[in-house]
């Protein structure tokens, strides 16, 4: 201790390589974070899988349509964005769980006997689109 | 020509920082990639599975509590989730459990109540295929 405090050299090296190994610890935990989050966020994409069971066109003014949607993935989803006729409808936001099933309403003013192209879109772009007719 | 090797590097510590980030790299690389792949594959394989499936509802019995009459055609055992009672006014799910093996036919019966005239069943499979019905 008394040769350490007498002589400073050599103080310096060891300081600089603590230093790098700072950084390089801390580099690499970046560098981990990443990837963990970048496949993360693939593996979510890929996971995503639902089907909407059925269509039910409701309403005392006609005004309703509800989907009844099962989530068939790996992961859970979260529905963003209904589009009837590919025009952007307001629904209430839906989040399924894997295995669960569930009911979305959406506002729209159908009209009887006709086929409407209704898509389904989930937060992580996955969607399902197909053609429903309104009953008689 | 190995130990030559290992004294030039003893003598000549230079690129090996090089070769240490180029290592690390491939690592993180590796993971990445190796992770993508092996969950591509296995939703490769659900959607695979989900097209092998091959379910029909081939009778529904009107008894005091309705008979539905399930064939399993495809070459995977199939778990049916949901069935659905649809008419022109009305519609109703019920969550069931049904397996059936590969070229097996099952007959569920379930206070299910079965609407007067024309009537639509449908099943879901936990894979996400559906099998529909009309009877009257």
């Amino acid at each position: 201790m008394r040769k350490l405090s007498r002589s400073r050299r050599g103080i310096t090296p060891v300081l600089s390589s603590l230093l790098l190994t700072v950084i390089a610890v801390a580099g690499m935990s970046i560098a981990i974070t990443a990837t963990y989050v970048i496949t993360d966020g693939l593996h979510d994409n890929m996971g995503e899988r639902f089907i909407v069971e059925d269509v039910w066109f409701t309403g005392d003014n006609n005004d309703t349509i509800s989907l009844y949607l099962r989530n068939v993935g790996k992961v859970s989803i979260k529905v963003d964005a209904v589009y009837v006729n590919r025009i952007d409808q307001l629904a209430t936001p839906l989040e399924l769980e894997h295995g669960k099933h569930d009911e979305l309403n959406v506002t729209y003013d159908w009209i009887a006997d006709s086929a409407y192209e209704i898509k389904v879109v989930t937060r992580r772009g996955t969607q399902v689109v197909d053609y429903y007719m309104s009953p008689p | 020509m190995w130990t030559i090797t290992c004294r030039r590097l003893k003598r000549d510590r230079r690129g090996i920082s090089n070769i240490i980030v180029v290592a690390l790299s491939l690592v993180i690389m590796l993971a990445i990639v190796s992770n993508v792949v092996l969950w591509n594959y296995e939703m490769n394989q659900l959607d695979w599975e989900k097209m092998r499936e091959n379910v029909i509802i081939t009778n529904v019995e009107r008894e005091t509590e309705p008979q539905f009459t399930f064939q399993n055609s495809g070459g995977l055992t199939v778990h049916l989730v949901s069935l659905w009672v649809i008419n022109s006014t009305d519609h109703k799910q019920y969550d069931i459990s049904v397996f059936i093996n590969s070229a097996e036919t099952k007959t569920y019966e379930d206070n299910i109540l079965l609407p007067a005239g024309n009537y639509t069943v449908k099943v879901v499979t936990e894979r996400g295929n559906t099998a529909v019905y009309s009877g009257s």
